[in-house]
């Protein structure tokens, strides 16, 4: 048996000096985690990165940490951070990943990401936000009466994607996006005026060059279209078949809570073309009606309200197919129901979804007028 | 000392089965049939399990015949001693190929997810403690353990059910895009993911209940082809058809978007958990391979043969540091062999037995 004691002894002596995991542990002290990442362009079009970080420190006196600086790739500026920063730079934690307008400006931006999704690390869930303007205006803004900047941008984002305004666009999403060969990515955009705010979507092209902008509410149409509706979506629309849109007090119009939204679309071939016809059915509740009660009966408000979505959503639409972006991802139920077809123009769906007849029809039953006649 | 001959429930039966098919196949296996058939894959997956069962009956089969020895004493008895020997380590090769090779392949992922800074000669020093208590046991003690890890793990199919939320059914249509042959193509590589009912040659003759062999290999297909098809399924609704076959692993990065108020970054824990899954397919080939070499020596004890084989499996990955593609390809020519002993195997012996006795009753 002294041969099995002397193995067992052994075998302890050797696992004690293997104790893997325990010689390079590091407290969260010394880390320095970055929460919002930025990729940016100067004005000689370099590359530019920065992060921001919080301090956990009492004697510092701002707690949170802000650096930018030239790097050549992603991954290259680290060395660069690890030494600005106090702890080790990990991007573990990345809430917001802030892209500046000028990058989008150039196709082929999107393989700078390319270590974001290589390394395991990185979380795909960090949100990637648009800001027209040049990032370090967002990243070293500090507000003073805002909790600090990472979570602030996050929630900001997040709500809204709760009240159907902002895109999900998640690094998850904006990877599925840029490879699917029937849709065109679309983020969500901030902008740093007085305060760092919300402004709606930008639209890229397939390959990620910037094309357009959209604001919140029509922000909410596309979100219709693709039949993405969150929690809540309310719309506030201008009755213009009431006339007199102007005066102090804006007296046609309407605000409406969704409570319900379904979009189906018909999609069929003919003649050469691609032919999508949109049905949506909504179901709504006032909260808002500024002309009086008499003007006009349920059913006529139901009227007015349908010509109005189908106004705006055939007009959203028409500039999709005039700037040759599918934002909506109709390329996806084209390769669904029209496969045969949809393999022809797979490489240059922009083109044929530019050609398809889209077809909107809205219909609307307003389920309550709210407490008040 | 003679201890009471070990045997198998039929849960126990079942799980071994379905735990040695399960494996690592299964982070790959949406990139892989749909590199074949796109979105169609998964078809591919369910005609595998249909070749796989028929496989697995037949085994089940070929065993009836000699129901008191595992497939080593049917071909002794059948064939002679020699064609019994080339048996034994041909079976021992290859479990013991497939043992190792999934063995680093489970240290391999533990280093690219979890522990990055662990050399993976370590990883496997380590791992081999726990294999080499489970393994110098018994086959009942292995049964128990597939047990306990299935339902240990199950509960981490309801992850895969949560990112579905972004998902996009209409990936899936149409159906039959490019017609059948891409679908037989993706046969061919969804195949392998089901290799490892042949062990049951082994397990047979352990089982309590043998009635109940042929309904338990049924129930341990049939469970696999279940979890196969909602990670398939999952993965293809999730990624872009046109994206899915960029990941290497998409079964885990579907997993990377959970995220609760409580806990980020979910697909580390599932992964420590998923350990487990990849125990259950090493700890049996462990096993079988032992055996095989011990009947060969003709020792009662295998616990020997275990230390010499985590030995060899240590020294191999410092003398040759594995990396992924090196590991992969091992894999697949060592899947390649499986197929033979897996599908044409049991046929040709199955078709010789058959003969065999029509001989003998026309003799009578």
């Amino acid at each position: 048996m002294r041969q099995s004691r002397l193995v067992q002894a052994s075998l302890f002596v050797f696992l004690a000096a293997m104790l893997t995991g325990c010689g390079s542990h590091v407290p969260l002290e010394d880390l320095t985690i970055s929460l919002i990442l930025g990729v940016d362009l100067d004005e000689k079009n370099n590359l530019v990165i920065s992060e921001s970080s919080p301090v956990f420190n009492q004697d510092a006196k701002q707690n949170i940490e802000s650096y930018q600086l030239k790097a050549e790739t992603v991954r290259d500026s680290r060395k660069y951070f690890d030494a600005l920063a106090t702890g080790e730079v990990t991007a573990a934690k990345i809430q917001v990943l802030l892209i500046g307008k000028r990058v989008l400006e150039h196709e082929d931006w999107f393989p700078v990401l390319d270590t974001v999704y290589r390394n395991p690390t990185f979380s795909l869930n960090t949100r990637v936000v648009v800001v027209d303007g040049p990032v370090s205006d967002v990243m070293f803004y500090v507000p003073p009466d805002k909790p600090q900047m990472p979570l602030h941008l996050k929630e900001v984002i997040d709500k809204n994607i709760d009240r159907t305004r902002a895109v999900i666009s998640t690094l998850q999403v904006l990877h599925r996006q840029m490879y699917e060969s029937g849709m065109t990515p679309s983020l969500s955009v901030i902008k740093k005026e007085k305060d760092v705010e919300f402004t709606g979507v930008v639209l890229l092209d397939k390959k990620g060059k910037y094309v357009d902008t959209i604001d919140a509410q029509n922000s909410a149409f596309l979100l219709i279209l693709r039949d993405e509706k969150k929690q809540e979506l309310t719309l506030t629309i201008p009755m213009t078949s009431l006339g007199e849109g102007g005066g102090i007090f804006h007296k046609n119009q309407i605000s409406f809570d969704v409570s319900r939204v379904k979009t189906d679309v018909k999609t069929s071939y003919n003649k050469g073309k691609f032919d999508f016809k949109y049905q949506i059915a909504m179901t709504v509740n006032v909260a808002e009606r500024l002309f009086p009660a008499g003007r006009v009966n349920q059913k006529e408000l139901e009227k007015m309200i349908e010509k109005e979505l189908k106004n705006r959503l055939e007009d959203m639409v028409k500039k999709f197919q005039a700037n040759k972006i599918d934002p909506i991802g109709l390329g996806i139920h084209a390769r669904a129901y029209q496969y045969e077809q949809y393999k022809k123009v797979k490489p240059h769906w922009d083109e044929a979804f530019a050609e398809s007849n889209i077809d909107v029809s809205v219909d609307v039953r307003i389920k309550s007028m709210g407490a008040v006649n | 000392m003679k201890m009471a001959k070990p045997t198998l429930t039929l849960p126990q039966y079942i799980f071994l089965i379905h735990g040695v098919q399960m494996g690592v196949g299964v982070l790959t296996l949406p990139r892989e049939t749909a590199e074949a058939a796109g979105t169609d894959g998964w078809i591919g997956i369910v005609l595998s399990w249909v070749l796989a069962t028929a496989a697995s009956l037949i085994i089940i089969q070929v065993m009836k015949n000699y129901p008191k020895g595992t497939i080593l004493d049917l071909l002794r008895h059948y064939f002679g001693k020699w064609i019994g020997i080339a048996g034994t380590i041909l079976f021992s090769l290859y479990f013991g190929i497939m043992a190792t090779v999934i063995f680093i392949r489970e240290a391999l992922f533990i280093q690219a997810w979890i522990l990055p800074r662990t050399e993976v000669y370590i990883l496997i020093a380590l791992l081999s403690i726990p294999s080499y208590l489970i393994v110098r046991k018994n086959i009942t003690i292995l049964g128990r353990y597939s047990v306990l890890v299935f339902f240990m793990t199950v509960w981490m199919m309801i992850f895969f059910i949560i990112p579905l939320k972004q998902a996009q059914w209409l990936h899936l249509l149409p159906l039959l895009k490019e017609g059948w042959q891409p679908i037989l193509d993706s046969v061919g590589t969804a195949l392998f993911s089901f290799g490892g009912f042949e062990i049951a040659f082994f397990l047979y003759p352990f089982l309590q209940k043998k009635e109940k062999a042929s309904m338990g290999i049924v129930i341990a297909n049939t469970l696999t082809l279940f979890i196969y098809l909602i990670i398939t399924i999952g993965a293809f609704v999730f990624f872009s058809p046109d994206e899915i076959t960029i990941y290497n692993e998409p079964s885990i990065v579907m997993l990377k978007i959970l995220e609760f108020r409580f806990i980020e970054r979910l697909e580390i824990v599932f992964f420590a958990f998923y350990l487990f899954v990849i125990s259950v397919t090493v700890l049996p080939l462990m096993y079988m391979t032992v055996y095989c070499t011990s009947q060969l020596a003709g020792e009662e004890n295998h616990r020997r043969h275990l230390i010499w084989l985590l030995i060899i499996a240590f020294v191999y990955v410092v003398l040759v540091p594995p990396t992924f593609d090196q590991n992969k390809l091992l894999q697949r020519l060592i899947e390649q062999a499986g197929m033979v002993l897996a599908f044409a195997f049991p046929l040709c012996i199955w078709a010789y037995l058959l003969i065999l006795r029509n001989i003998k009753r026309r003799g009578n």
